[in-house]
């Protein structure tokens, strides 16, 4: 299929530095070029050599490279901090890498209109440094905010443990300056915190994994900062107990909490012993870490307490409370580092994304412990039990040889899958399919449904040069 | 059994900053917690009181809303605190916090074990512990990291050394400051906040205190800071490049030259 595209040839690389110049194309050094063939997705059979890395600093450069591609027929993978966590960065047909890391500007603070608007290669972190000052803040932001870029995070509409009280980045984009596969400069929205002028292009590129165009300004809602915020560790004696206490918080409590994150027994356990942690897990068949925020010290302080009173009406065995950094961080710790602590059972990992409505995660849960057994792999669960959405990370049974393992996750993805169907879910909640999850899209979405996706690719990409093998196959086509 | 464990309140480490021109720390808008240190001291109290009985009380000397890292100590397991707080106080050094805090141990009376943590993590000296001991004319093991037996009569404890550990048998009553691996600190819990909430925590002030007011605070303080400064790092650099097969050389030579002229090599 790559052979319609054209290669990279020396005369493309010249026009390619003549339009961001010479310092930032990267052509030829296999070694310098090797970063940007892979993004977090550890296994390398995912990743794909580049042929050249260009870093532009303007969207008129930007503009030019996508004509220039398009005439040409190569194909362009826009790349931020490549923190993904789908392959959506990695060239897969290889061709051009577009860099966004010199476009890292903010370029207007509007107290009055609440926005912000910056580059796409703004690390997210310091979007939320520069507006503390003003006592405002973006509340979008992934968990990966240290190192992201918000034009990644547009890209994949990604949403970070606040999100059930927050949403996810989609929620903010009120305004894109992007440039077409074709090279055309085009702008949505603004700083409108209502429009219906004709079809919403603009949520249709939040999410789009660079398949549609390659945002070059983005302008984004704020709020004002929470000035108080308290965490409560959760311990509970099973995970049905702990999912059951979500909607009873949000209906009898009344409250939205910022963020409710579950971790499975084994999550707990795993992380716990790694960390040298002695919180008395030993009896905890899960826990629910909970996070209230709110502009007085009064409010947050009654909220928590009313929550904490359900979770012990509802059987909590134990509700702990972090009202300071110090005892927050010992907390989150703990949910942090579930992942690190199973690779010390093994390096092999598959980070997955699912997401089921919140009612169904008990049974989730019991259903990914079945296919643990059957298949003799430990699938930690852990996640944003606020909004259903639990990161199940199959990790290799240190017995097996990467043969055995490779031969035996996609049978174990194909039955997360279908349970996860099953009980009305996704396949991916903020991680995004790029080409680690795109042969799994037919089992949850319909042919119909694809089959709109692949006409808006078709429309907008006619020669198929914007991070193609993304997402769904335009070729594919019933 | 009573125990006493004396706190400080010190700024959260995560958020303090140094103000450039004089030195210090900026306090304005930073966070107050528990000194780290002391959460260990607690632990252990809260232990010993399960397993012997009695009681645990926390005192802290500081400012008023110190009164905070009382009530979180409470909330952690202590029964009691009593805040000790005066305008007199201000600027006390390591003696008069001693010196203070012995007055007030007096007057809660009969202690068992009291019990501090190895040092603050704000002013890093660890003497108060050992100041609080000689006030009261107690005997004392510091970096104790397990207590193996206490009654009414002795109390027998592992210390931390340079070379190892080292047991120690003491009489009661006696002062202990204690390291990490004493005992490790368990979170607050929404009932010890909801009591400690409620817990009327009392105030003493110098006149409460049987103390000769010459001793207290920046007059009593035999300590003075002269100048606090930044120690500055003095490395000086210099970087001798090679590019390619034709720069070598010179490079070499000038490294060869320059370590010569230093007499290292
Ligand atoms: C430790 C860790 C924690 C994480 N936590 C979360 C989390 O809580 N929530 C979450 O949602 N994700 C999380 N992620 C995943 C990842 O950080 C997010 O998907 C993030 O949004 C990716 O941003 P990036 O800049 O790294 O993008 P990249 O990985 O570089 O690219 C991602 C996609 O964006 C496209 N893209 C990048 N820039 C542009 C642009 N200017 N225009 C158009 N398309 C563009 C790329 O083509 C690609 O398809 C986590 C990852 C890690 C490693």
């Amino acid at each position: 299929m790559s052979n319609k595209y054209n290669a990279v040839t020396d005369q493309i690389v010249e026009r390619l530095v003549e339009i961001v110049g010479e310092k930032y194309v990267l052509y030829g050094d296999a070694e310098k070029l090797e970063p940007f063939s892979h993004d977090e997705v550890a296994e390398s059979q995912y990743a794909h050599m580049p042929d050249c890395v260009v870093r532009p600093e303007s969207t008129e450069q930007i503009a030019a490279i996508m004509s220039l591609a398009n005439d040409e027929r190569i194909p362009v993978t826009p790349r931020g901090a490549g923190s993904g966590l789908s392959g959506g960065a990695v060239p897969v047909h290889g061709g051009i890498v577009l860099l966004c890391d010199r476009m890292n500007r903010i370029l207007e603070i509007d107290r009055e209109n609440l926005t912000v608007t910056v580059q796409p290669g703004l690390v997210t972190n310091e979007i939320n440094d520069a507006l503390s000052q003003y006592g405002l803040f973006y509340a979008g932001y992934p968990m990966s905010l240290e190192t992201c870029y918000v034009g990644g995070n547009v890209a994949e509409n990604a949403g970070g443990g606040k999100a059930v009280k927050y949403g996810v980045t989609g929620r903010y984009v009120l305004g894109l300056e992007l440039v077409t596969p074709t090279g055309e400069i085009v702008r949505l929205g603004g700083k409108l915190v209502k429009d219906v002028t004709g079809y919403n292009l603009l949520q249709l590129m939040v999410g789009s994994e660079g398949t549609l165009g390659v945002f070059t300004e983005i302008t984004l809602k704020l709020m004002p900062l929470p000035k108080s915020s308290v965490d409560l560790l959760v311990l509970f004696r099973t995970a049905k107990e702990a999912i059951s206490a979500v909607p009873t918080i949000m209906t009898a409590g009344g409250i939205i909490p910022t963020a409710i994150e579950f971790m499975d027994q084994s999550s707990v356990r795993a992380s716990c012993e790694y960390l040298n942690e002695s919180i008395p897990y030993q009896d905890a068949g899960a826990m629910l870490l909970i996070t209230v925020d709110g502009a007085h010290e009064q409010q947050v302080e009654r909220e928590y307490e009313s929550i904490g009173e359900l979770c012990l009406e509802n059987g909590a065995i134990e509700v702990y409370v972090a009202d300071n950094y110090t005892t927050s961080e010992r907390i989150w710790k703990v949910r942090r580092n579930i992942a690190e602590a199973f690779k010390v059972v093994s390096p092999h990992q598959s980070l997955e994304d699912v997401v089921v409505p919140i009612a169904a995660i008990p049974d989730m849960v019991d259903g990914l412990g079945e296919i643990s057994g059957r298949h003799e792999v430990q699938i930690p669960c852990y996640g944003h039990a606020g909004d259903g959405n639990l990161h199940a990370t199959p990790v290799m049974n240190p017995a097996w040889t990467l043969d055995e393992w490779h031969e035996k996750l996609p049978r174990i993805m194909e039955d997360m899958y279908k349970l996860t169907h099953s009980l009305g879910g996704m396949i991916s909640g903020e991680h995004g399919i790029g080409h680690k999850r795109k042969k799994y899209m037919n089992f949850v979405v319909p042919e119909a449904s694809l089959e709109m996706m692949r006409a808006v690719k078709r429309a907008l990409d006619p020669n198929n040069i914007l991070n193609p093998g993304k997402i769904v196959d335009v070729n594919d086509a019933s | 059994m009573r125990f006493i464990v004396p706190i400080k309140q010190v700024p959260e480490t995560n958020a303090v900053r140094m103000d450039e021109e004089t030195g210090t720390m900026v306090r304005e808008g930073v966070e107050s917690i528990i000194n780290p240190l002391d959460l260990y001291a607690i632990e252990i109290a809260i232990r010993l009181r399960e397993q012997h009985g009695g009681e645990v009380i926390s005192i802290s000397m500081g400012p008023a809303n110190a009164e905070k890292a009382i009530r979180e100590a409470i909330a952690m397991g202590c029964d009691s605190g009593v805040l000790i707080t005066d305008k007199a106080f201000a600027g006390s050094d390591t003696w008069a916090t001693s010196y203070v805090l012995a007055a007030a141990i007096r007057r809660i009376g009969d202690p068992g074990l009291i019990i501090c943590g190895e040092r603050a993590t704000d002013g890093d000296t660890g003497q108060v512990g050992p100041g609080i001991a000689s006030f009261l004319d107690l005997p004392l093991a510091t970096y104790v990291g397990k207590v193996e037996h206490v009654d009414n009569d002795v109390c027998r404890v592992r210390r931390l050394i340079e070379s190892g550990y080292e047991v120690l048998e003491t009489d009661m009553p006696a002062v202990l400051t204690v390291v990490k691996e004493v005992a490790d600190p368990r979170l607050p819990t929404l009932r010890g906040k909801q009591k400690a909430r409620k817990v009327e925590v009392p105030a003493w002030g110098a006149d409460d205190l049987d103390t000769d007011p010459n001793r207290l605070g920046l007059k009593g303080s035999p300590t003075r800071v002269v100048k606090i400064f930044r120690p500055q790092v003095t490395r000086q650099c210099r970087k001798v490049t090679a590019v390619d097969e034709e720069s070598i050389g010179p490079a070499v030579d000038e490294l060869v030259e320059f370590l010569r002229q230093r007499e290292l090599i």
